[in-house]
């Protein structure tokens, strides 16, 4: 990732962040709140450098983490999975669609899902946290969809990070 | 002949002046009705006045609507832009009236615990939502460590977890994580309230035995020294009592709306480094 593109991620990075902590609440219901930071790490994923991609797809987990329950490196852990397991296959897609974007957001977030309730029920003492997920899922999905479709509409979306 | 030539023109003035003042003294006692020159006089310019009346009628429209109004424009936005004014100090009027409303209450129940307490303001949600967490305006620097008590006018709210600087984060009595030793007021049956998630919580631990009916009311037991005792929990909703078993299964709805928190207090006492 070059330097302006850097100059670009903070920004919009403090802004995902000030909209799922303090705005998107007051307006949405908990289970239509979109994961804005998973959309982030979604597009790094599969429009990123590897190296560093992988780094900051593990700090926006963590930040994440920061701002959501207990537990510092659940989402940092999953975060950095799904990521390379996105980049391993990503060389073979045609990362500039706008469907492949959405579809991946629908897999991902299904992903991370599974990965963050098996890390909840196998480390933690949460029992009843699985039903609260499950109920969770679908608007979760949707909504997350949707803000993925939203992405794509964006100025410069079909540019390649890497190149720029 | 010369001499009534000269005053000719003094004559026929005050001749005309004598007449003016003879008409105007004959008319003085008729004075509401019309005579027979003022009759003819009307009569005659009754047609020409009425299209005239028009006429000038469009003209006073023309120069009201349209003349006069030239700054009209202007007064609109200046008028505008007053009643937008007025309207936001009416809802910062309303919305301070609220603020007093609320932290008047809460002052009442910070006057009712007797730990010494700090008030903080919600400043942002959980940003998951299988999470219930609030974060809140304070942090070490008003002596807030984790593990403290959180209450608001109503009742219980959490727990601190994770206190940074100038701001901490608050575990909700909703969330999974979450624990309270308690007691139900009526019949002082004990249990621990877990979070279900989904603005719930569950009374565990609470044998069969118990007397627990719905309606009951759930306050902090004061074991642990966490939460100091009394303060209320929430309302039992739900006693479920099965054929087998030890426990039985008590929901609880919590007695502070969760979804609206704005203030709160943090009760400085125990905590953990």
């Amino acid at each position: 990732m070059n330097n302006r593109a850097m100059l670009l991620f903070i920004p919009v990075l403090a802004a995902a962040v000030v909209l799922q902590v303090t705005v998107l609440p007051v307006f949405l219901l908990p289970a239509f709140k979109p994961d804005l930071l998973l959309v982030l790490m979604i597009f790094m994923a599969l429009r990123g450098p590897t190296g560093s991609g992988a780094l900051l797809s593990w700090l926006l987990g963590a930040l994440s983490d920061v701002f959501s329950g207990l537990y510092l490196g659940l989402n940092a852990v999953t975060y950095l999975v799904v990521f390379l397991v996105i980049k391993g296959v990503s060389d073979r897609l045609y990362a500039e669609s706008a469907l492949l974007f959405v579809l991946t957001t629908a897999g991902v977030t299904l992903a991370v899902f599974t990965l963050n309730m098996i890390l909840l029920l196998m480390f933690t003492a949460t029992p009843g946290i699985a039903y609260s997920m499950f109920t969770d899922i679908v608007p979760r999905l949707l909504v997350n969809c949707f803000v993925a479709s939203l992405v794509t509409l964006l100025p410069g979306f079909d540019r390649n990070l890497e190149i720029a | 002949m010369g001499i009534l030539k000269k005053y000719l023109l003094v004559l026929l003035v005050g001749f005309g002046v004598l007449v003016a003042l003879i008409i105007f003294s004959l008319n003085i006692p008729r004075n509401r009705e019309a005579n027979f020159m003022e009759r003819g006089v009307l009569s005659l310019m009754a047609p020409l006045l009425r299209p005239l009346s028009h006429v000038s009628g469009s003209i006073e429209d023309v120069w009201d609507n349209y003349i006069q109004l030239i700054d009209t424009r202007g007064e609109n936005l200046r008028l505008r832009e007053d009643i937008r004014s007025l309207n936001a100090r009416l809802v910062a009027a309303n919305e301070a009236l609220l603020a007093r409303q609320r932290l008047e209450r809460l002052l009442e129940m910070k006057k009712s615990l007797t730990p010494p307490t700090v008030a903080a303001s919600v400043i942002g949600e959980d940003g998951s939502s299988w999470f219930r967490t609030l974060v809140i305006d304070r942090g070490r620097s008003s002596l807030l460590r984790e593990g403290m008590a959180v209450v608001a006018a109503d009742g219980v709210v959490g727990q601190t977890v994770k206190v940074a600087g100038e701001s901490s984060r608050v575990l909700l009595l909703t969330d999974h994580a979450s624990g309270i030793s308690a007691t139900i007021q009526r019949s002082r049956a004990r249990g621990v309230v877990k979070g279900k998630g989904e603005m719930l919580c569950s009374l565990e631990f609470t044998t069969r035995e118990e007397d627990v009916k719905v309606g009951d009311l759930v306050i902090t037991s004061g074991i642990g020294g966490v939460f100091p005792k009394g303060v209320p929990i929430g309302e039992v909703t739900m006693v479920k009592r099965g054929e087998y078993g030890i426990f039985q299964t008590v929901s609880i709805r919590p007695i502070v709306n969760l979804a609206h928190l704005e203030e709160v207090l943090i009760v400085q006492r125990g905590g953990y480094e």
